[in-house]
């Protein structure tokens, strides 16, 4: 044992201990009123999950019944369709079962899906909706994502397909089974919305927005992304259909991504051309539908989407 | 591992936890393995680039020592310098000098001569452990060091986890010593090391990160198109995003070595209160600074051959200061920067001894004065921030080029409100140390009240830390 300048009964030491006691009961304390928070005042948490909950009890409708319809996506999909106005109106032909979680993209979704198969759900057909930008990226939303779509497996499939190194995969981790790591980018961002006046839209304005890969990149990509995504809805028997919805200055984006789904031999759906919409019919933000754009997305949606659904492997644009 | 992850926590405690209970040899061999552990978490395969690099220097110094004659010695020196500043130049700066000679070749309209890019990963920390390689052979050369006898021993100076991604760069006549001897555990310091990483997990998690989100909107264009005042929110956040990054680096480094009864160099003192830039680089990365200084300003000529020589050493130093930085044209143009300014400073303002500095700023320049010079030197420092941040030279002119428009956008009052939130208590951090001399901040205050200053500490890192997007600036370098 090295020699010591200091008895265990030094004022630093015991202070020292005293600190790091303290730092053990705090950390226990957040981690106890994180999950309480969440579960009592999380509105995306106790959404996600109802939602989630649903989704998992989704099996095939008998012969004659609506269609089970699993509709997952962004907030493209959430601020875009009036769910509740689009289960009306095609309520004779499919019964949807909606999952939206904002900023969320392909990798979120890929194994969002193979969890919630694994748990069981068996929809006839799965609608994805996250816009061309968002399932382009290379990324999984850190916060509720983790902890609400993922087992640990999935987890270290999401840090291989993205070749995360060991600490943003050890980050992953501890988002997934700790409830106030998962949630502290919510928790500092409800604080400084208290703190900080017009932090809202301050916020809106800072989100970085993904960009493109160059278009000889965006075909094989989408490609190969949807592709995988074929697979994993045919292995478990349900209908793959990539709702793509509008967003400004997207329109090549849009068609591109079309395209790639009728090579692969999937189902795009863009009920509205992007081109056609003009500037009032989005938010400030220029990139979701305001209520009077959600209004003829629904509707739009709710004129083709049975088609799609019944109908034979294409890409549909309509305007 | 990143500092501020759960993860090097998970391995600094069991590590410190066993360390002092084992004898010194052993202590050593564990803080090594551990090192190794820590350094290959990274990228396992750029551990034996590192581990070769530090066999090539220990056998080198030995041959420099043993040499007989000058020219023996400075034989195997050069050829230290030469395989030291190879490795850094092939992993570094091979594709960047490449990818210029190319296209100053297309610019003179000289095509498709095919030129090799090697296109690899940096490795992590290349600059720092190289750095401090060199300065371990010029002091063997120089005769001011006795070279290690043992490899474990100049293995763990080199590699000791704390310094290896980024420093503090640590003077071998500083770290060597303390790794050769007995480390006994005080339990002072320790407690001291604790607080260092509180003080700089919240300087890095809660001022550094939140800054970054200002300053990677700016320079990334998510406000718009640049005016005169996202290039203030872009420039002033950056500055006290890479000033609490890296000072909270510095602290976490120093405080974990502490806790392991090491001593590493204090790395930042209030440099935004420095009222020239050459008072800035004295307390700005001094690990840095001071190593530019002894080993290669004074080698230069420093300033012993007159004003224009001093001016050129000035400007050779500090560009080469800027491309250790990172191997592009922007660090080049940052660096140039200061070293254009520091020049004019010495014409214009004569060299003083530290004393008659210290004291001119207290008394004989006036408070108005000292706080008007203060708040120049920073705004020349933000300019020069610019390049330092932005991804090219052209993006850099054309961020810079928004100065003439003055279009006010209501978030902005927004993004002030919230840099002015993080800035502010550091600045005022500051100004409490620089008056009290002090590692950090009420370090001589009870020990119950730093206790509970921690756990306040804490508290504001669960409610304002969260962006987990933003990597230590300096460990790209």
């Amino acid at each position: 044992m090295p020699s010591s300048t200091s008895s265990s009964k030094s004022p630093a030491l015991v202070h020292a201990k005293v600190l790091l006691g303290i730092c053990a009961l705090l950390v226990l304390f957040f981690e106890i009123c994180a999950d309480y928070l969440l579960k009592h005042d999380s509105e995306t948490y106790g959404r996600v999950s109802q939602q989630y909950a649903e989704a998992v009890k989704v099996r095939p409708s008998r012969s004659g019944e609506p269609a089970s319809v699993l509709m997952v996506g962004n907030s493209l999909l959430m601020e875009g369709i009036d769910v509740d106005r689009l289960q009306e109106l095609t309520s004779s032909k499919m019964r949807i079962y909606p999952i939206f979680l904002e900023a969320t993209g392909y990798y979120d979704w890929l194994y969002g899906l193979e969890r919630l198969f694994r748990r069981g759900a068996r929809p006839q057909v799965v609608v994805l909706g996250v816009g061309v930008n968002s399932f382009l990226q290379d990324s999984v939303r850190q916060d509720y994502a983790p902890m609400m779509f993922f087992d640990v497996r999935d987890v270290l499939g999401v840090a291989s397909a993205l070749k995360l190194d060991r600490t943003a995969t050890t980050n992953l981790l501890l988002a997934h089974s700790s409830v106030f790591w998962d949630t502290r980018s919510v928790i500092r961002t409800q604080v400084l919305r208290h703190a900080v006046p017009h932090c809202r839209e301050l916020f809106t304005l800072v989100k970085s927005k993904p960009a493109l890969p160059p278009s000889s990149e965006l075909e094989l990509i989408t490609l190969a992304r949807i592709q995988t995504l074929r697979q994993l809805c045919d292995a478990h028997g349900a209908k793959l259909i990539i709702l793509v919805p509008p967003t400004r200055s997207s329109e090549d984006a849009v068609r591109q991504m079309a395209i790639a789904s009728q090579k692969v031999g999937v189902d795009s759906l863009v009920p509205i051309d992007p081109a056609t919409l003009s500037e009032k019919f989005y938010q400030p933000d220029e990139l979701h539908l305001n209520s009077e754009g959600a209004a003829l997305f629904t509707s739009a949606l709710a004129t083709y989407l049975p088609v799609e659904i019944g109908g034979p492997k294409s890409a549909s644009s309509h305007n | 591992m990143l500092f501020d992850s759960p993860a090097y926590f998970l391995f600094l405690i069991p590590v410190a936890l066993v360390y002092w209970r084992l004898p010194h040899r052993a202590q050593n061999i564990l803080l090594l393995l551990a090192s190794y552990f820590f350094y290959g978490w990274w990228d396992w395969r750029f551990l034996a680039l590192m581990i070769g690099s530090t066999t090539m220097d220990f056998l080198i110094a030995q041959k420099i020592t043993a040499g007989r004659t000058d020219s023996n010695r400075k034989k195997w020196f050069v050829l230290s310098l030469v395989l030291n500043f190879g490795i850094l130049g092939v992993f570094k700066y091979f594709d960047f000098f490449t990818g210029s000679f190319s296209t100053a070749l297309e610019t003179l309209g000289i095509h498709h001569i095919p030129l090799p890019l090697i296109r690899v990963i940096l490795p992590p920390g290349i600059s720092f452990y190289t750095f401090q390689e060199v300065a371990y052979i010029v002091d063997v050369y120089k005769g001011r060091l006795e070279p290690a006898r043992s490899f474990l021993d100049y293995g763990l100076f080199i590699s000791l986890f704390p310094h290896l991604i980024a420093g503090p760069i640590q003077r071998p006549g500083h770290l060597l010593p303390q790794v050769q001897k007995d480390r006994a555990f005080d339990a002072d310091r320790f407690f001291d090391g604790l607080m260092l990483i509180f003080s700089g997990l919240v300087r890095k998690c809660v001022v550094a990160d939140n800054c970054a989100l200002l300053a990677n909107a700016a320079f990334g264009g998510q406000f718009g198109p640049s005016n005169f005042w996202i290039v203030l929110i872009g420039t002033y956040a950056f500055a006290w995003q890479v000033y609490g990054d890296f000072s909270g680096y510095s602290d976490i480094a120093r405080g974990s070595a502490q806790l392991l009864g090491f001593h590493f160099i204090v790395n930042f003192r209030q440099p935004y209160l420095s009222h020239r830039l050459q008072e800035f680089w004295r307390r700005w990365h001094i690990s840095l600074s001071t190593w530019l200084r002894d080993y290669l300003y004074i080698p230069l000529g420093g300033s012993a051959g007159g004003k224009w020589k001093t001016s050129r050493n000035l400007l050779i130093t500090m560009v080469l200061a800027g491309l250790w930085h990172g191997a592009n044209w922007t660090f080049v143009v940052f660096g140039a920067i200061h070293g254009a300014v520091l020049a004019v400073e010495r014409c214009l303002f004569p060299v003083k001894t530290k004393q008659k500095d210290a004291a001119l700023t207290q008394h004989s320049v006036g408070v108005f004065s000292l706080w008007a010079q203060r708040i120049l030197t920073f705004n020349v420092l933000c300019l020069s921030l610019v390049f330092f941040r932005a991804a090219s030279l052209p993006a850099a002119v054309q961020f810079l080029a928004g100065l003439s428009n003055f279009a006010w956008r209501t978030e902005y009052a927004s993004a002030f409100f919230m840099l002015g939130l993080f800035s502010i208590p550091l600045f005022v951090v500051d100004l409490l140390m620089e008056t009290s001399n002090q590692e950090y901040p009420f370090a001589n205050a009870p020990y119950a009240v730093r206790t509970a200053l921690a756990a306040f500490a804490l508290v504001i890192l669960a409610l304002f830390s969260g962006n987990s997007l933003n990597a230590f600036v300096y460990f790209q370098f």
